[in-house]
């Protein structure tokens, strides 16, 4: 859902807005499809700006200006290019078969990809190495599935379930309804880091008319979500503090706050 | 593009080594036994590695293998690093589960 609409505004947008640093596989960034020559690289529809890894060094070329690294993570292999700093004293050479984080941004010469390394750095505790790959599939999944849904979060299992139907039929509300992309990522991005019963209930309140000026109120947002009363004020006392609905016409009446 | 698989292999525990015999494969687990160049892995489930002399493992701690699988799933380890007593065992089976179940992201089908 978010996917698409950040693809869709991406043509015209401002490319430093959407810089990110992105945990990837070397294998992922070795196999990202280009979809027309020329075009930006994606890795899930996700323009890529600048990524991290973890590997192992395999084989360690020292130049002048710069000091190359062969990576193998396991999925494959990938040149790290890591340009000298004369000012600085960090350019400590690292040996081979030692693990390492890196970060920087993917360069293409002709066939041949390889990464411009912005920081290198020896990892002491192996447990990093399993972390950054679960770290990988949590981001992939988060881009190909959507938003982390009710089922993943701290919720029941029956009403987890629930919550995900509810939150795709809102979802397919806000482009029905044929919401700014702006406003409303604004908005998703704010819900999802509230809780489960929050999520629904900033939705629910988003995606029902006059949402976004009278509020609704606790009853009907009671009964829409099928959520307790309970629940509901519970919710909203976090959406209030989150600041991203306020009250209207009483204390029970909520409605989302727009930039 | 496709990229070329690594020479390391894919992340295995001791469950998968049927699917990889003849090939390279990566295996974090703890050592349980060492006898003379033969040591005793576990990676969720009991592995036999053969290694070579640069290798410096101590019983109990962490290692990373990588080698080759024989056909009795014994394992020929091509590199040997130990990873010291700190490894969260249960976090790098997960990762081989999650490798497996998302193999685009991991694993090179040769």
């Amino acid at each position: 859902m978010s996917g698409s609409q950040q693809g869709g505004s991406q043509a015209g947008g401002n490319k430093y807005s959407e810089d990110n640093l992105r945990p990837v596989t070397i294998k992922q960034l070795l196999d990202f499809q280009e979809n027309f020559p020329g075009a930006e690289p994606a890795i899930d529809g996700q323009p890529l700006s600048q990524v991290t890894f973890v590997g192992q060094v395999r084989d360690v070329k020292q130049q002048a200006t710069n000091i190359t690294y062969t990576i193998d993570d396991g999925t494959a292999e990938i040149d790290v290019k890591k340009w000298i700093d004369s000012e600085a004293d960090g350019n400590v050479v690292i040996a081979p078969d030692a693990f390492v984080r890196v970060w920087g941004r993917l360069k293409a010469v002709g066939s041949k990809k390889h990464l411009s390394a912005q920081f290198i750095r020896q990892i002491e505790d192996y447990n990093e190495v399993s972390y950054h790959m679960l770290e990988v599939v949590y981001v992939h999944l988060y881009f190909t599935k959507g938003k982390q849904g009710g089922g993943a979060g701290a919720g029941g299992a029956g009403g987890g379930g629930e919550s995900m139907f509810v939150d795709q039929g809102y979802g397919a509300n806000d482009v029905a309804m044929g919401n700014t992309a702006d406003g409303n990522s604004t908005l998703q991005a704010k819900l999802a880091m509230c809780s489960k019963n929050a999520r629904t209930v900033g939705n629910f309140i988003n995606t029902t008319p006059g949402g976004d000026e009278d509020g609704v109120n606790l009853h009907v947002i009671a009964k829409g979500t099928g959520l307790s009363h309970r629940d509901v004020l519970n919710a909203s006392q976090e959406l209030l503090d989150q600041g991203i609905i306020y009250t209207t016409s009483d204390e029970e009446t909520w409605a989302v706050l727009l930039y | 593009m496709a990229s070329q698989p690594s020479p390391s292999g894919p992340r295995v525990t001791c469950a998968y080594l049927n699917q990889y015999v003849g090939k390279n494969v990566t295996v974090v687990g703890k050592v349980v036994q060492l006898l003379g160049e033969q040591a005793t892995i576990d990676a969720d489930g009991i592995i036999t590695a053969f290694l070579n002399r640069e290798a410096h493992l101590s019983a109990n701690s962490g290692v990373q293998l990588i080698g080759k699988v024989n056909e009795d799933f014994s394992i020929r380890a091509l590199s040997a690093i130990d990873l010291g007593p700190g490894v969260d065992y249960n976090l790098a089976n997960a990762v081989v589960e999650v490798a497996h179940r998302f193999k685009p992201i991991f694993i090179s089908e040769k």
